[in-house]
């Protein structure tokens, strides 16, 4: 039963084969934009299919073979989409690397793929594959985007993209018949083929690489197009990083399926502007985005006017109380209708309309847990935002959250042709037509997580709710125990204090020992508005993070979420005993957090080991310097002293008063 | 990678030429007979301690100050008196110590201004191009269209897309420079005078401008004229250096020269006194 604008696909098994499809059918229609010297460029899909012909054919005189690999590495830009179509056309593989991987990351993973071509955005791209060039010795050809800074580069293997591409027309101007043999090749692909590697960020050891079908990409794509009812005036956003699954399935599978257009911000900087000019239809985004703009309007609100303070206030009480209703389609009394209506006209208009979020129809966040908070004041303002759940190992879709049926602690119902199950262990399995081939070159791996009957293991802990919602918990191998045996599920724990606007990251330990305590980083943006309004003066992070008031600020939060975990059968035993804050931001580059900004618990537990002997040995100061890495990769060393607070814990209240 | 400089470029043809400079001010002597020349293509450095006359040289190239003797030539042709909006038209385009920007103006209107010197066209035009600007017509919208353009190329250059609406006014120091640098830029200069550039930056904000000077010289090929306090970044800059003190020039020459310079060494860290 196929829905409008995905019809008539049969055979359409692989990418190639819809960009012949789509630029038969929708010739006109734009395919791709990005911004240029301040001016929204496009592509059509006819324009897009001789772009990618002639990278193609370009690609293949410069020797590039069925089979081959080819790594791609940059912030979101047409020609990188294309080299995705054009390898596959001819039969090789694209690999996409994350593109702020430091230069070692990088290597492991060309290697590991062994790409025999590697596209690259720019000049900064370049330079990093030339310091790994001698350890990575399977690359031949570099081919760049942007020649910035790159006239002086004499190399022989360095090609600008612009002269790939010539060398293709050429080829195709002396030999016309090149044009229907590479249409040949097309047509001879099966969806079983593979389409793409995508290494996983690993929170833990070496990132690994997900080998995906056609098949499993474009049957995942066209479901959850249907389901969701996508069309070909979808406007889309591309702005998360092209290695990562999710911006695969949306930017660029469901682009294919659907025929949608997909817009390339002008730099990474300019997100925000951009999503206001392209007002996108149907966008996705993990928690962090939301939350990062739900943080600035609050901001910005603090520093209105009196009158447009109060009005924005009164508002979002209304919205609260009556916007969620109306979205799903609930009964809602006419004078809610009326003051929603109001409101809509006064301020949830113009506030959709200054973050872009004006015609949302569809709205995804997946990834982390949101806050419950923060989920809910973006539906009460009228956007469709739901949670879905999901794995590179299962192109995206695992569950999602159907239209009316949204709930803030649940990621929602098997997406269509998933089967979901429970293991004895707690564990989430699943088996669908998404679900990987296997892991490149590790067989290990493979076995390890697609057991009998294509169940994958997707090492989260879940469980079913009585509505049939998906719940899940945390990473199935971090739900640990206390020494006196209460459970121990450090993320729910981490997520339940980075709700509170004032936390950005926080690290939990507690498996194996007597107490649970956490680490915490502020939130620079708004502890540092915080000071500004209360004249607390600071210099750094470092100075923030060690106030007293912003210690007792952050000390009123532990409290209300130990109040709230008392509440919580099973967990309740697990309430924060101890915290401090750190003395720097959590990053990165100095392998802190995944590039997806994932904690790494076991990493940070072992390089801020002091502190944590310090939380365990009930003093109230200790002393640590910590060797920072900065941007340019240099090294250095910061010092500080840190204070550790002691929190009191709440009985669980008797089953007399949890019945009131 | 390599610390050292990669090769000493050759410079053949002269630009600008001082010869025998002298400025006072009443009693003061800011500048007493230096001489030097700036060649087509290079980075060309003016060091010196506080006070030494280097901001005083700057402003007698622009024309902001009128030297007492001495002669100024400018692309071969001698000059004696001359206002600053006639080197800018010339092609002598500068930026300043403290920021110098209209501070409520955004990013891309602060850069347009750049482009003014390019348009003017006697009064009678002025006066026919603000009636078709007003209206957004014809010549006006084209030419409007183009300075637009370049100054989009400019923005783009200098990677300041994300702030190219936002007042300049609310953005940090070193954002502010960079602001600046694009503004003289948009004058398509054939030398570009830098007062400071990276005065007041931290270190990730030096080695940024620092890249801008280099790639402005490599790809607009616009001959550079900096002062600057920083010594590691003039060594690595500069094709060649002129130290200054008390107003007299007291070496000239390539990086490597001036460092070995003795009268240099002293200025710096001082002499002792018998």
């Amino acid at each position: 039963m196929p829905a409008k604008g995905v019809t008539g696909q049969e055979g359409l098994d692989t990418f190639p084969k819809l960009l012949l499809h789509n630029a038969r059918t929708l010739p006109d229609h734009p395919s791709i934009r990005e911004k240029d010297l301040g001016i929204w460029q496009s592509w059509n899909w006819s324009e897009v299919l001789e772009e990618v012909r002639a990278l193609a054919i370009g690609l293949q005189k410069l020797g590039l073979q069925a089979g081959e690999k080819i790594a791609i590495c940059g912030e979101n830009r047409p020609r990188l989409y294309w080299t995705f179509v054009a390898a596959q056309s001819v039969g090789a593989v694209p690999v996409p690397v994350y593109q702020d991987s430091v230069a070692e990351e990088m290597a492991y993973v060309m290697e590991h793929a062994g790409a025999a071509f590697v596209v690259v955005e720019d000049q900064e791209q370049v330079d990093k594959l030339f310091q790994i060039s001698e350890t990575v010795s399977c690359i031949r050809h570099i081919i760049y985007d942007d020649p910035r800074g790159l006239r002086d580069y004499q190399e022989e293997n360095l090609h600008s993209f612009k002269d790939v591409q010539e060398k293709g027309r050429k080829a195709l101007r002396d030999a016309p018949q090149a044009k229907t043999g590479w249409e040949e090749t097309i047509n001879a692909g099966k969806g079983s083929d593979i389409s793409v590697f995508l290494y996983t960020s690993g929170t833990t050891g070496r990132p690994k690489g997900v080998v995906l079908s056609h098949d499993n990409v474009l049957i995942t794509a066209r479901e959850t197009a249907i389901l969701e009812g996508l069309r070909p005036d979808e406007e889309v956003l591309a702005y998360l990083p092209m290695a990562w699954v999710g911006d695969h399935i949306f930017s660029y599978g469901q682009s294919y399926v659907c025929g949608f257009c997909v817009s390339c911000p002008e730099s990474p900087e300019t997100m925000l502007q951009d999503l206001r000019e392209i007002g996108p239809t149907y966008f996705f985004a993990p928690p962090r985005i939301f939350e990062n703009i739900l943080t600035t309007v609050m901001i910005r609100m603090e520093d209105a006017a009196p009158l447009k303070r109060k009005l924005f206030k009164y508002f979002l009480g209304v919205a609260k109380e009556y916007g969620e209703a109306i979205l799903n389609g609930e009964n809602v009394p006419l004078k809610g209708r009326l003051l929603y209506a109001l409101g809509n006209i006064l301020i949830y208009g113009p506030l959709k309309n200054t973050l872009g979020f004006s015609r949302i129809r569809i709205g995804y966040t997946a990834g982390e847990a949101i806050g419950p908070e923060i989920f809910r004041f973006y539906r009460s303002l009228g956007i469709n935002l739901k949670q879905l759940y999901g794995q590179t190992e299962a192109a995206v879709f695992i569950t999602v959250q159907p239209d009316g049926e949204i709930h803030a602690d649940t990621v929602g119902v098997p997406a269509p042709g998933v089967e979901v199950k429970i293991a004895e262990s707690g564990e989430v399995l699943y088996r669908s037509p998404g679900v990987f081939v296997e892991y490149y070159k590790n067989p290990e791996s493979t076995s390890e997580t697609k057991t009998g009957g294509g169940w994958v293991h997707s090492g989260d802990a879940g469980f079913f709710d009585d509505r049939g919602h998906l719940k899940i918990i945390d990473r199935a191998k971090d739900v640990g125990r206390l020494n006196n045996d209460a459970m121990f599920a450090p993320k729910y724990i981490e997520n339940k204090l980075k709700f509170y606007p004032n936390i950005k990251e926080v690290v939990a330990f507690g498996d194996g020992r007597d107490m649970c305590t956490v680490f915490i980083n502020i939130d620079l943006t708004a502890v540092g508005s915080w000071a500004e309004r209360n004249n607390v003066p600071y210099a750094s992070y470092q100075e923030l993070a060690a106030n007293d008031l912003v210690y007792d600020m952050i000390e009123a939060h532990v409290d209300e979420v130990n109040a709230g975990l008392a509440r919580e059968p099973g967990i309740s035993g697990s309430q924060i005993r101890r915290f401090l804050i750190l003395h720097k931001e959590l990053d990165a580059d100095d392998g802190e957090l995944t590039r997806t900004r994932k904690v790494r618990r076991a990493f940070i537990a072992d390089r801020y080991a002091p502190l944590v002997t310090a939380l365990y040995d009930g003093s109230e100061m200790t002393h640590i310097e910590t060797e920072v890495t900065f941007e340019d990769g240099r090294k250095g060393m910061i010092a500080a002293d840190i204070q550790i607070r002691d929190m009191q814990t709440y009985e669980p209240p008797t089953s007399m008063e949890a019945a009131q | 990678m390599s610390p050292e400089p990669v090769q000493t470029r050759i410079f053949e043809e002269e630009i600008l030429s001082v010869s025998d400079v002298s400025l006072s001010f009443g009693g003061v002597k800011a500048i007493q007979n230096v001489s030097f020349d700036i060649k087509r293509g290079e980075i060309r450095a003016i060091i010196g301690p506080n006070g030494a006359g280097k901001t005083s040289m700057l402003n007698v190239i622009n024309g902001f100050y009128h030297p007492q003797e001495g002669l100024i030539r400018f692309k071969g042709k001698a000059r004696r008196r001359m206002r600053p909006s006639i080197a800018a038209a010339q092609g002598i385009a500068r930026t300043f110590q403290n920021v110098a920007l209209f501070k409520g103006m955004s990013t891309l209107d602060n850069i347009m201004t750049g482009r003014l010197p390019r348009l003017e066209k006697g009064i009678f035009g002025e006066i026919v191009n603000v009636f078709l600007q007003a209206a957004y017509l014809g010549p006006a919208r084209r030419s409007e269209l183009e300075q637009r353009k370049y100054v989009e190329e400019i923005i783009d250059f200098l990677e300041i897309q994300h702030i190219r609406r936002t007042p300049v006014g609310r953005l940090p120091y070193g954002l502010q420079k960079r602001v600046e640098l694009g503004r003289a830029l948009a004058m398509e200069p054939e030398l570009l005078l830098l007062d400071e550039p990276m005065a007041g930056m931290n270190l990730e904000e030096k080695e940024d401008m620092s890249r801008f000077i280099i790639d402005v010289n490599d790809q607009y090929g616009t001959t550079i004229a900096l002062i600057e306090h920083d010594i590691s970044v003039v060594m690595d800059l500069s094709d060649r250096i002129i130290v200054l003190d008390y107003g007299r020039k007291i070496a000239d020459g390539t990086p490597g020269e001036v460092q070995s310079n003795q009268a240099v060494m002293d200025a710096y860290l001082g002499v002792p006194h018998e």
